[in-house]
């Protein structure tokens, strides 16, 4: 973890700030680390302009990195192109490529209020009193997001990612590991027969789920976590929002725990002008478990590697179980 | 010979005491710590309680699936065996061995191991399904 709240890092941070909004002066009034990020870390970062307050995030590399997560700069250009397309995302601000300042790479972006937390935005019903109307801002957004095509000037370096793309990624993941797991290389099998003829390609988020949007006042205020973009199958985003290993304390809302199907997929088929089978939706159910299954096995290699140890790291290895048994279901039903 | 409590005794008595009193008084930044030791514990408790028995049944199942009789196993042993049964299985399964007539045996075996394994990791997973 890194300390920004050493005098001098903390000084270096001021005077890039002054300097990157071409003020006159800035004073850090607030500089607080936000829970959740185990790979990035964000700070709440409030800050006195020419005597203004601004409420911002500051949002820097963790000490281990992730494979396959963007760089702080790459984040920060993914986000200006999605601002602009009028995703809800935080407006990005100022990127700071220069180590010299705070010892790594480094973005701030705006501040937006709201509950993200997975556990309270599915308990709380004051919190969404409307789930059906939050299900469809989130249908409209995501279709604003899938607008992003390929080829993008600003967006060189993002992969494109299918779903035989994804596959073979998974399975050479899985090559690398001393030990073997039938029932993903059954979904994995199962996802290579069922795979679609040809694949529209778009932006995708790659993450789009309860627990990383923001809700205030009951709607959607904006979408966090932009670490795993690419270009793919829009699908695959939406097979994201419904999996239920993203529900967590409402099973039985099948869109992120909040909602029902016929509040979500209606609205992003109006907006986005594509068609979700039902047999689409359960294929990209089965992957997003997959691909689940394959990140939580990452994560507890970071952990028995020695590379980060943790108690939350080493428990994820006991979802693997529930991911499988939601793989086995999805693919007996078709 | 220990002497008891043993591992499994004493470790029940380490979980509730750490949940009657420890728990309750943890600072709030510290209860989702908190929360996964006691799970982290729960976890290990019912892995001692669940000994060799599912190993052994998917011992038996997995020698069924490839037409073999299998001498019964046990310890570090069985968990060889059934680690390179596992591997040979997954060969098959993505060369598309199981893809015909022998997909439901193979179904049936992966389900039951997932059901054994979740019975240790985290039984509310089985609940209500």
């Amino acid at each position: 973890m890194t300390d920004l709240n050493e005098s001098l890092t903390r000084k270096r941070l001021a005077g890039f700030i002054t300097r990157a909004a071409g003020a006159r002066d800035a004073t850090i009034v607030a500089l607080e680390r936000m829970s959740g990020g185990a790979v990035q870390e964000n700070w709440a970062l409030d800050v006195e302009l020419d005597g203004e307050l601004r409420r911002w995030v500051l949002r820097t590399d963790a000490r281990a990195p992730v494979r396959e997560s963007l760089t702080r700069a790459q984040e920060f250009a993914v986000l200006k192109v999605a601002h602009a397309a009028n995703v809800l995302a935080p407006e990005p601000l100022y990127l700071c490529a220069d180590p010299a300042v705070t010892g790594q790479q480094f973005f701030i972006m705006q501040r937006r209020p709201g509950v993200a937390a997975g556990h309270r935005v599915t308990r709380d019903p004051e919190l969404v009193p409307d789930p059906a109307r939050l299900a469809r801002e989130l249908a409209a957004n995501l279709a604003r997001l899938h607008r992003i095509k390929p080829p993008h000037p600003e967006l060189g370096f993002l992969k494109t990612v299918l779903a035989r793309d994804n596959i073979a990624h998974y399975r050479s993941y899985l090559d690398t590991l001393s030990r073997a797991y039938p029932v993903l290389e059954w979904g994995l099998r199962w996802c290579e027969i069922k795979a679609p003829a040809s694949e529209e390609t778009t932006f995708i988020h790659r993450d789009y789920r309860t627990g990383n949007y923001l809700v205030n006042d009951g709607h959607l205020a904006g979408l966090l976590d932009w670490e795993f973009p690419a270009f793919g199958n829009p699908l695959e985003d939406v097979g994201w929002m419904c999996a239920r290993c993203w529900r967590f304390a409402r099973p039985d809302l099948a869109v992120g725990g909040v909602a029902k199907l016929e509040d979500f997929i209606p609205e992003y088929e109006r907006a986005s002008g594509r068609h979700v089978s039902r047999t689409d939706l359960v294929y990209w159910q089965v992957m997003a478990h997959l691909r689940w299954a394959v990140i939580a096995l990452q994560q507890v290699e970071r952990h028995l590697s020695g590379a980060d140890r943790s108690l939350e790291l080493a428990l994820t290895g006991h979802i693997i179980g529930q991911l499988e048994l939601e793989i086995l279901d999805l693919t007996e039903q078709t | 010979m220990n002497d008891r409590p043993d591992a499994r005794e004493l470790l029940q008595a380490a979980r509730d005491a750490f949940t009657a009193e420890i728990l309750p008084a943890l600072a709030h930044e510290l209860r989702y710590t908190g929360l996964m030791v006691a799970n982290a514990m729960a976890i290990v408790q019912r892995e001692i309680e669940a000994g060799d028995a599912a190993a052994r049944a998917e011992w038996e199942r997995l020698g069924k699936l490839f037409s073999k009789r299998p001498e019964p196993l046990a310890g570090d042993v069985l968990h060889g065996a059934l680690a390179s049964y596992n591997q040979r299985l997954a060969n098959d399964i993505r060369a598309g061995r199981f893809d015909g007539r022998e997909r439901a045996a193979m179904l049936e075996n992966l389900r039951r191991t997932t059901e054994e394994k979740l019975a240790v990791s985290n039984p509310k997973a089985l609940q209500g399904r």
